[in-house]
């Protein structure tokens, strides 16, 4: 097709607007807003699609904008074999006019001019492609779906070389894929209607199945009633049989019964005849026991009255020799007493003794700490006024050595006097008394002056001078120092202040031996405890010899004393021992004494005993004797033996008889004939009931049709399997079918892709490098770019490069389809996306392209398209 | 003796006994048959009531004086209610006494129909069921006497037991019912239950039935020479396999005479034909001539076996020739095992396919060639193809 004039009137808010496009090339239609240009896109859709008189949405809302008239469409065209100027008016005054001027004239208006004009446009392009590739302002990015355009197809079939498609195996494709959907699913999966009918077979094979059992046990049912008639019938002979027999041995049994009975009478009597027998016997027992019992009474009684002569000489004796075990008792016993009196004397004389010299040694040593004592008290006074320890006799002793030194050196420094001895002699130095032995040196230092003296002749006096002052000083201070020392320790020299230091250790001995002393002589008492022992003998001892019983006298001192006690004791123990010897004679005379004593009594009380049992035997033996006499029970016992012998006879005769006729197999017999009996009519009412049982459920069940109900059932397996087979068989042919045609169809539409891909590229690369590489997919639709060897998905794209993509998708389309049946490519405002550099390459390829179809661009932006190369410019 | 009661049976001057009587046997009612649709069993069980009652015409117009059924009166003991009240209600229109032998289908065991409370409270009053041996003297001079069925697998025969029983039937005529396959028609002769033709033969010869009325083969057959012992057969059809089915028989014993006549009852008929060859076009138009040849379609049961190959346009043809025969005939069993289809060129010249549908029926035609179980999937497929074509085209 090739749009070569398009008017619009009344159109929406365009009074009149009217382009010429370049048949064979590209038409620029340039504007601002609001002059039509959209319309114009969208005229010639509406002019072809809708009648005058629609009232359709689309129609409506071309109306014009404040003005009543109709809006008018014009198109003059050429399609395919025809050239044609084709006119509208809607709403108001509606016409339709069609003048056809090739191939032939044609004229046509109304409806007629509708019809003939779509006929025209169904008969020379796709509708439907033509639409999908006018792209329209906002939705200009989108590819439109390729994959059903039979222009398309047959253009690229054209363009690959193929044999071309033919509309209808596109349309027994849908026809293949519909049959196929009836079976499966998009996805292969069985629909719900192949599985209901298998189910539905399912079902009727279980309902024959079902019916069936029912039958079979309907079958069982009519085999058990035979079975239990037949059963019943010989249970009813069985029981008759039985009943015979057992009248039978009911027969021999009340026979058995009167003989068993015979038995029993002769036992009875039998039984009594014993019962008598026995009692006659033990009768005449009872007798013979009396008797012997007197007799053995009294044999009793005269041994034991023997015994009790014989027990009573004994007691006599054995009394006897108690009372002389008793005298002897009473003899040991006074002695041993008056053996214990004397013995306690003695000891008591001993104690007195030993508490005297007790006395006197605890008196002794009282006086020992007493004096003791004494002393210490006196030291502790010396100690209390003698100032002169071991300090200050040590103050003293190195004040006396300091004067002895001061005065040596003042006597080696000074002028000294040698004396020697010629003879023992007592001197006198200056007031001090001396003496010097024979052949004794002594020299004497002369710190000042010097007297020396013998006495009652001579008088020498040594004076130093004056070079000995210093020294003369230091002897008078030492001097002084020690008589200081000497004063305060209460002595005048240090002799003296010796001899009193020597008299305080005396004194401090003293008190220490007070200790020793009171220790040695207190031993583990206290000193009051001892002076409280003490007095307290002082007052016993002499009390006891003013008590003390005359006789015996007392010894004469404590060893005397010791050894009369120790007499007296020995004494003592001897009278002891007798008095036990005698004790024991008498508890033994008295144990015997007792022993026979009470056998005596014993024997007493036995024999007034065996006297009074003596008595009643004889007694009942002579009441017994009064009532029967002995030989009575002989008589009676003898004639019962007879009576036993003869019912014995009696009995055997009768068991013989029983026997004979063999009782226990008789019962035995009976008796199993009954429980047979018995268990046969068990038997016959329980199959009784069972074939009542059996037939109720025949005539409920025999009579439900179950035979026809089989046959239906199975005529509907046949008809489910029929039919389940039948759609099995559909929908496999069917998938067989729909499988290979889409194989092969996909095989066929793989053959367009290659041209639409060469033009495509061929295409882009004026655009992009000529690396551009674009994958199409089964739907005719790019799948991805490849630029630089990078692919990228078309989803992924920029929207500027998506809608060139788009665009030169559009034209390839348009560039194969123009050279098979005419596609003009109306565009409308697109690359709106596009950056300037873009758009130049895009004009390019525009404009290379308008060299195979015809493209008309719609556009209030004429600057993007100022790189088209050759245009029709048309502006509004 | 005169006997003026009884239509049928008369006593001659010389003394000689006559009597007419109708034997039939194997009414079989209840039975269904699987390939019937619903409308059509009912039809055909409705056929089977008819024909009880056509029995009851037949014995008025042929002056019967009764009506010997040799067992299988019904198909089964268990048989629906309703059934055994139409039975019943067929009987009344009999004119005539009817025994009825229990067979094997409905034997006198504890679910026997005969005892059923339908039947018990519908029998009409002249309708005998043969439940023990002992004889009926149903007219004077006359004797029945029938071995019924107690069970369905008896060891042994009952008329083989019966015969064996009975003694030489002297001052009366005797008739005796029996059921159960004779030994010439079965290949297992050994099976219990199977009747002796001799032993029938002989008991004719002994005098110990004058007729023996048999039931269970479903054509009516005559056994052996003396013309005495007569199957009866069905009188409406119920198999392919019957070669003589849909009659009764008028028997006539006049003394040392006896004339046994088949009467036509039936209306159904059971036709097959195993093997019909179609090739060619003339082939299929043969066959398509002969199905219409056939007469009473509505009460004919057909079961054929096509045999031959097919270009699938002749295949179609047949289908749509089929399709349109079906909906006359009351059974329509058409096996195609051996009917294979030949997919030609010719039968997709017309549809004008170059692209990929062209490729396809050529791989379709690859897997039809190579045989095997995708092969007759192949086949259906481009029968499918075939068919959506030309109702694309």
């Amino acid at each position: 097709m090739r749009y070569k004039r398009l008017r619009i009137a009344n159109y929406r808010g365009v009074d009149s607007s009217e382009i010429e496009c370049d048949s064979r090339g590209l038409t620029l239609v340039q504007g601002p807003n609001e002059v039509g240009k959209t319309s114009l896109g969208e005229a010639i859709s509406i002019l072809f699609e809708y009648p005058d008189s629609s009232k359709h949405s689309a129609v409506v809302a071309i109306r014009p904008v404040h003005r009543d008239a109709g809006p008018e469409i014009e198109l003059e065209a050429e399609s395919g074999p025809y050239a044609f100027t084709y006119t509208k008016r809607f709403h108001k005054k509606p016409e339709t006019k069609l003048t056809v001027t090739a191939p032939k004239p044609e004229n046509h208006t109304g409806r007629e001019a509708h019809d003939r004009a779509k006929e025209i446009l169904t008969e020379t392009l796709d509708v439907n492609l033509w639409t999908a590739l006018t792209i329209q302002q906002g939705d200009a990015i989108d590819q439109p779906d390729l994959a059903k355009q039979q222009s398309l197809s047959a253009a690229l079939d054209k363009a690959a070389g193929g044999i071309p498609t033919d509309q209808a195996e596109e349309g027994v494709f849908e026809k293949v894929t519909d049959e196929y959907g009836r079976f499966y699913t998009a996805k292969g999966q069985e629909k719900a209607e192949l599985k209901q009918a298998r189910e539905q077979q399912e079902k009727a094979d279980a309902k024959v199945a079902q019916i069936e059992g029912a039958l079979h046990s309907l079958d069982q049912d009519t085999d058990s009633a035979a079975r239990l008639q037949t059963e019943l019938k010989q249970l009813t002979k069985q029981e008759a049989e039985l009943t015979k027999q057992l009248k039978e041995q009911e027969t021999v049994l009340e026979e058995i019964a009167t003989l068993e009975s015979r038995v029993s009478e002769a036992t009875l009597k039998l039984e009594s005849a014993t019962t008598s027998l026995e009692l006659a016997q033990k009768n005449q027992k009872e007798r013979q026991d009396l008797v012997e019992a007197v007799n053995d009474a009294k044999k009793q009684h005269a041994e034991l009255l023997e015994s009790s002569k014989e027990s009573s000489a004994t007691l006599e004796r054995a009394e006897k020799e108690f009372k002389t075990a008793e005298t002897a008792f009473n003899e040991a016993d006074g002695k041993r007493k008056d053996a214990d009196r004397i013995a306690d004397l003695r000891r008591a004389d001993f104690d007195y003794y030993n508490n005297l010299l007790h006395l006197q040694q605890l008196g002794e040593r009282k006086e020992r700490i007493d004096t003791a004592r004494k002393n210490a008290a006196v030291a502790e006074e010396t100690i209390l006024n003698n100032k002169v320890n071991k300090q200050a006799l040590e103050t003293i002793e190195q004040g006396e050595r300091e004067l002895l030194t001061v005065t040596a050196k003042l006597e080696t420094g000074s002028p000294s006097v040698t004396l020697r001895g010629l003879a023992p002699c007592d001197i006198r130095i200056d007031d001090d008394e001396a003496a010097i032995e024979s052949e004794e040196v002594r020299t004497l230092a002369v710190p000042d002056r010097l007297r020396i003296s013998i006495p009652e002749r001579v008088d020498i006096e040594v004076t130093a001078g004056s070079s000995t002052d210093q020294l003369t000083r230091q002897v008078a201070d030492a001097r002084e120092g020690l008589d200081a020392a000497c004063r305060a320790a209460g002595v005048s020299n240090p002799d003296s202040a010796r001899k009193a230091y020597e008299a305080r250790q005396e004194a401090s001995r003293k008190i220490e031996e007070k200790e020793r002393i009171e220790q040695e002589n207190l031993r583990d008492l206290t000193y009051d405890d001892l002076a409280d022992k003490v007095v307290r003998l002082n007052e016993t001892v002499p009390e006891y010899l003013a008590d003390r019983t005359s006789e015996p006298a007392i010894a004469a001192d404590l060893g005397a004393a010791r050894t009369a006690w120790e007499q007296a004791d020995l004494v003592k123990q001897d009278c002891h021992v007798e008095w036990e010897t005698a004790r024991q004679s008498l508890d033994t005379a008295r144990g015997v004494r007792d022993k026979f004593s009470k056998k005596h009594s014993e024997v007493q009380m036995e024999l007034r005993r065996l006297e009074k049992n003596l008595q009643q035997q004889q007694s009942h033996l002579d009441n017994a004797r009064n009532a029967a006499s002995d030989d009575s029970f002989e008589a009676a016992v003898k004639a019962a033996e007879q009576s036993v012998t003869d019912e014995g006879e009696t009995v055997r005769t009768a068991e013989a008889q029983l026997k004979e006729k063999n009782p226990d197999q008789v019962k035995a017999l009976a008796e199993t004939a009954k429980s047979s009996l018995s268990s046969k009519q068990r038997r016959r009412e329980a199959a009784n009931t069972e074939l009542t049982e059996v037939q109720t459920r025949l005539k409920i069940h025999g009579e439900e049709g179950l035979h026809e109900q089989l046959h239906a059932a199975k005529t509907a397996v046949e008809s489910a399997t029929a039919n389940n087979r039948s759609l099995s068989r559909n929908a496999a042919a069917a998938k067989l079918l729909y499988d290979i045609m889409r194989q092969e169809r996909d095989k066929a539409r793989q053959a367009y892709v290659a041209p639409l891909k060469e033009r495509i590229e061929r295409l882009g690369r004026l655009v992009f490098d000529e690396s551009f590489q674009v994958e199409i997919g089964d739907d005719l639709r790019i799948v991805s770019r490849t630029n630089d060897n990078i692919t990228v998905p078309f989803n992924d794209l920029s929207g500027g490069t998506k809608e060139q993509l788009s665009l030169i998708f559009r034209l390839a389309c348009s560039m194969i389809v123009a050279e098979e049946g005419g596609m003009p490519l109306i565009m409308d405002d697109a690359l709106g996306y596009s950056d300037p550099d873009r758009l130049q390459l895009m004009g390019a390829v525009l404009a290379k392209a308008a060299k195979e179809c015809q493209i008309v661009i719609f556009t209030c932006y004429p600057d993007r398209y100022a790189n088209i190369g050759d245009a029709a410019i048309v502006s509004l | 003796m005169a006997n003026a009661d009884v239509p049928g049976a008369d006593c001659l001057v010389t003394g000689v006994f006559m009597v007419r009587f109708l034997h039939t046997a194997d009414w079989q009612l209840g039975m269904t048959r699987h390939f019937f649709s619903e409308g059509v069993q009912e039809r055909y069980a409705q056929a089977r009531f008819d024909a009880i009652r056509r029995i009851g015409q037949i014995a008025r117009d042929e002056d019967c004086a009764f009506v010997l059924v040799c067992g299988d009166a019904f198909e089964s003991n268990q048989v629906d209610r309703q059934t055994v009240a139409r039975t019943c209600e067929a009987l009344k229109d009999v004119p005539v006494p009817v025994y009825i032998l229990p067979g094997n289908h409905d034997p006198l065991n504890a679910a026997s129909v005969y005892s059923s409370s339908t039947f018990a409270d519908q029998k009409p009053d002249h309708v005998h069921i043969i439940d023990d041996f002992s004889p009926r003297e149903i007219v004077p001079g006359l004797e029945l006497v029938g071995a019924p069925w107690k069970s369905k697998k008896p060891v042994v025969n009952p008329l083989e037991e019966l015969l064996n029983e009975l003694a030489r039937s002297d001052g009366s005529t005797r008739i005796v019912m029996g059921h159960g396959i004779v030994d010439a028609f079965t290949p297992d002769k050994e099976a219990p239950a199977v009747i002796s033709a001799s032993a029938l033969e002989n008991a004719i010869q002994e005098g110990k039935a004058a007729f023996i009325a048999l039931g269970d083969r479903h054509s009516v057959t005559r056994i052996g020479e003396s013309g005495r012992v007569w199957y009866s057969g069905t009188p409406e059809s119920t198999d392919f396999r019957e070669d003589k089915s849909g009659y009764a028989l008028v028997v006539e014993l006049d003394g040392e005479q006896i004339v046994a006549k088949e009467v036509s009852v039936g209306q159904w008929g059971f036709v097959e034909r195993k093997q019909i060859e179609l090739n060619h076009a003339e082939d299929v138009e043969r066959f398509n001539d002969w199905l219409q040849s056939v007469e009473n379609k509505e009460r004919t049961v057909l079961r054929l076996r096509l045999a031959g190959g097919l270009t699938l346009s002749l295949h179609a043809e047949l289908q749509e020739k089929l399709l349109a025969a079906s909906d006359l005939f009351a059974g329509f069993d058409i096996r195609f095992d051996d009917l294979v289809m030949i997919p030609e060129d010719a039968d997709f010249a017309d549809l004008g396919f170059s692209g990929f549908a062209d490729k396809t029926v050529k791989r379709l035609r690859e897997h039809i060639e190579a045989g095997g179980a995708e092969a007759d999937e192949a086949r259906d497929a481009l029968m499918l193809l075939l068919r959506l074509t030309e109702g694309a085209a």
